[in-house]
């Protein structure tokens, strides 16, 4: 059962009171979004926006023919506007705020759901999103909406411009509409983008599985056409996502059967029968126990987490709450095989180590400078891990099946970070008793564990040991 | 400009139709073959990397942007300066090139273009596991797969316990605990976690005095090569070199197009040190989004294009020679008015490649692999068979 702490949150830190109840424990976290634990500097996601601005103008339109016959001022320039737009810095920033979550705050459990959503919502490696805005469209748009139902996350989400842009959508152009019309008088052509469609129809909300063809995909591209950055001559493609009727395509379009009229309004109307088609919640019910539980979830799993949602109308505290208690009914049957960043939080905080920055720290920095080393410490930690939550490689997301993260170098990185780690703690926590007392708290079958770190005499080596048993790298 | 397009349909006319009555008969030899895959992300320019001669429409609409000292390789077609060592291989009959090909590709964006060159498919996204990975699976090749990347690149997925190096900066803990871990995990049979560690312990008795290594991929290379050269080592290798979308100061032979090809060129030095005479029984091939435009833009860069070429290397080369079935480069023979045609499916190629060294029929290749797509078996052209 004790594995059930690190299955919904990160295990039990040294100060926390093992819960008398720890189903209520857990659900007790899910009902409002506190204020961030994070007490540095936080920048909304349009400032930051407008710093990614400044780069691809400043680059595009500004550098790249200052500078052409001349590839090392080039080089040298550009990093010169990296740093005058923040550029190494802010998703380290982003990465404290996000860790503190898992770390100092009264919701862990929660913080363990915003990443699943993050996860769910992917934005992954394109551009420059990771470095500027990825991490606030996560606090803006999904763990701001953790306490609404579904469907609002969805809407904001998918008319976000982190996921306008992250998808193409800006490209998905009717092919009858006036934009289209004005491209072929000039020889152009332009057309539908279905990127956006289809991974709104396979990884947002329906899923595969409720059967959707192709034909669905390109018409749900033209519902969605239109919807894009306003463009502006310095600030480019970054400008707030508008619906531009010139780009739409006119007509009645038909998705999964149902007919939608032209215009801004349908996107939203077909969001709203998505997320209430009874493939959408079963997917997500899937998901959520996939993320949890195991890697191959079962119908009587996901069936109580269905339930709640019809009853709720896909409100996700209620949602949420369903989920735990699963993991809290089959907490004695499955493990779950950790991803690295799950892993790394986990050990963090049974084992108090140091893992973030501090605010004032990290307000050090000033823009137009190159940050310090240790600003950058998260960025790097992440990168070696092998999962940046910025930079999944695809819209998918980071995999939740332990196959992929089971490879030589990532077990290596573990052993390597484990050791890492143990010389960030305090002395007070470098003890045996320490150890002992965390093992406890957090392992069913405390004997076992010592006996088994115990036949290497230095607690460094206990450590590395202790984070990778199964017992730690399967919760 | 000697080749000309005609003669050439001719002859693959011929080899379609030979491949169509051919069923070989594959033998399972005992000689152990390698294939290595060199992702070039970012867009490389074939028409940077092996020009074509006496061309007046490229000389005119890349005038900036010429190479001077080009290496001549045939009447039509010489080498980026840069790339001695590829040049070394190609005399030794160790190097070829294709030309004027691409996957079926015609969009402009990196993001999908990297996604469908590692997946093998045509809808950006639909595939979640790489044409490798399938091809890898094919041929029964469980746990041969060595990236030197971390994670696991996409073109490798499909087939599990496949290996990665990508040198950590830090020291690896004591034999002795990894040794205890491993049999931790053996009582609990945590099989596959066992024999992790068994790679694991393995490799850190073999790191000098635990001194980190370099990830630069010439080191990298070298490393690979020797893994490759073992009889019970991967029989599959993927790197990745990055930067080659130049949209500005792309420059002659000393701009930024030119840096990414010499770290190429590196892998194809390191491999062959590595492999040593193994070099014999391996076919390294490099891989790409998309070419680049034949017009150079204002910022005496290029953008995003179509057509483009692939670098071969080693002795399960037929020989040295640009394989090609070239388009032209007047305007209405270009893709889209702007970008070098592809006449070649990229994946023919890939496709011939994995039937020639992993033993595997072709048209099982490209059935179960490239779901029956329109393919052209190559091998004979291009491949010892």
């Amino acid at each position: 059962m004790k594995n059930f702490y690190r299955k919904v949150a990160f295990g039990l830190g040294p100060d926390e009171k093992v819960p008398s109840d720890p189903l209520e424990w857990a659900k007790d976290q899910l009902n409002e979004i506190p204020e961030f634990s994070w007490k540095g500097k936080i920048l909304p996601e349009k400032e930051l926006r407008k710093f990614y601005g400044e780069w691809v103008y400043g680059d595009r339109k500004v550098l790249r023919k200052k500078f052409k016959n001349d590839k090392d001022g080039y080089k040298r320039e550009k990093n010169k506007l990296r740093h005058a737009t923040g550029q190494k810095f802010w998703w380290n920033l982003e990465l404290c705020i996000r860790y503190s979550e898992a770390l100092k705050s009264e919701t862990p459990v929660l913080a363990k759901l915003w990443y699943f959503w993050g996860n769910h919502f992917a934005i992954s490696e394109k551009d420059f999103l990771a470095k500027y805005t990825t991490g606030a469209y996560q606090r803006e748009i999904i763990r701001a909406n953790m306490n609404q139902n579904f469907e609002k996350m969805a809407q904001e989400a998918t008319i976000g411009w982190s996921m306008i842009h992250h998808l193409d959508n800006e490209q998905n152009i009717g092919p009858k509409s006036q934009e289209a019309r004005w491209a072929r008088e000039k020889g152009k052509t332009k057309g539908v983008n279905e990127n956006h469609a289809r991974e709104l129809l396979e990884l947002h909300t329906v899923s595969p599985d409720c059967g959707y063809t192709q034909e669905d995909v390109i018409q749900m591209a033209y519902i969605m056409s239109g919807w894009r950055p306003k463009y502006g001559k310095k600030r480019l493609e970054t400008g707030d996502v508008h619906f531009n009727p010139d780009a739409h395509e006119p007509g009645t379009k038909t998705v999964l059967g149902k007919k939608y009229k032209r215009g801004r309004k349908s996107l939203s109307v077909a969001i709203t029968d998505l997320v209430n088609h009874p493939s959408c919640r079963k997917f997500i019910a899937m998901k959520l126990c996939r993320y949890l539980i195991t890697d191959n979830p079962t119908q009587e799993m996901m069936e109580p987490i269905i339930k709640a949602w019809e009853k709720s109308d896909g409100f996700l505290p209620e949602v949420h709450k369903a989920a735990v208690e699963v993991a809290f009914n089959y907490s004695d049957k499955y493990n779950k095989f950790q991803n690295p960043e799950n892993w790394l939080l986990q050990m963090s905080k049974m084992a108090d180590v140091d893992l973030i920055p501090s605010p004032s720290f990290m307000d050090l920095y000033k823009l137009g400078n190159k940050p310090i080393k240790d600003q950058r410490a998260l960025e790097r930690l992440m990168d070696e891990l092998g999962q940046h939550p910025y930079l999944a490689k695809q819209p998918n997301g980071w995999s939740d099946m332990s196959e992929d993260w089971m490879s030589p170098e990532l077990l290596i990185r573990r052993l390597v970070y484990a050791r890492e780690a143990y010389y960030k703690k305090s002395g007070k926590s470098q003890t045996t008793e320490f150890y002992e007392e965390m093992i406890e708290k957090n392992y069913d079958d405390p004997t076992e564990i010592l006996q088994i770190i115990n036949q290497h005499k230095e607690l460094v080596h206990k450590h590395v040991i202790l984070f990778n048993l199964p017992e730690t790298l399967r919760s | 400009m000697k080749i000309s397009r005609r003669n050439f349909l001719k002859g693959s006319a011929t080899t379609l139709f030979l491949a169509g009555f051919n069923f070989p008969v594959l033998a399972n030899t005992d000689k152990k073959k390698n294939l290595v895959v060199i992702m070039l992300r970012g867009g490389m320019d074939g028409l940077c990397a092996v020009p074509i001669i006496g061309d007046k429409n490229f000389a005119k609409r890349r005038k900036d942007l010429i190479l001077d000292e080009t290496i001549k390789l045939n009447s039509d077609f010489a080498l980026h300066p840069k790339l001695k060592n590829f040049h070394n291989l190609w005399q030794n009959n160790l190097g070829a090139i294709v030309h004027a090909t691409n996957i079926p590709y015609t969009k402009r964006s990196h993001f999908d273009g990297q996604n469908l060159m590692e997946t093998g498919g045509h809808i950006p996204y639909s595939i979640k596991s790489g044409w490798l990975g399938r091809g890898m699976k094919l041929a029964e090749l469980k746990g041969d797969g060595l990236a030197l990347a971390l994670p696991m690149p996409l073109l490798l997925r499909g087939i599990p316990s496949n290996d990665n190096f990508y040198p950590s900066k830090k020291r690896l803990p004591r034999t002795e605990l990894l040794q205890l871990l491993k049999s931790v995990y053996t009582d609990k049979s945590e099989h596959d976690l066992a024999n992790m560690m068994e790679i694991i312990a393995n490799r850190s008795m073999m790191s000098s005095g635990g001194t980190s290594m370099s990830r630069k991929n010439s080191s990298l290379a070298y490393k690979a090569g020797l893994e490759l050269k073992k009889i019970n080592g991967p029989r599959v290798a993927v790197f990745e070199v990055d930067g080659f979308d130049t949209h500005a100061a792309q420059g002659g032979v000393n701009g930024s197009h030119s840096d990414s090809l010499i770290e190429m060129d590196s892998i194809f030095k390191s491999l062959e040190k590595g492999l040593g005479p193994e070099i014999e029984n391996t076919l390294v091939l490099t891989l790409t989004e998309f070419g680049r435009t034949i017009e150079q833009n204002g910022g005496r860069g290029t953008e995003h294009g179509y057509g483009s070429a692939i670098f071969m290397a080693g002795g399960l080369l037929k020989k040295s020679q640009v394989y090609t079935d070239w388009p032209g480069l007047k305007r209405k023979e270009l893709f889209e008015g702007r970008d070098l045609n592809s006449t070649i499916d990229a994946r023919s190629v890939y496709a011939s490649a994995m039937s020639t060294v992993f033993d595997t029929d072709f048209k099982r290749v490209q059935k179960e692999v490239f779901w029956g797509d329109k393919l052209q078996d190559l091998s004979d052209k291009l491949f010892k068979i």
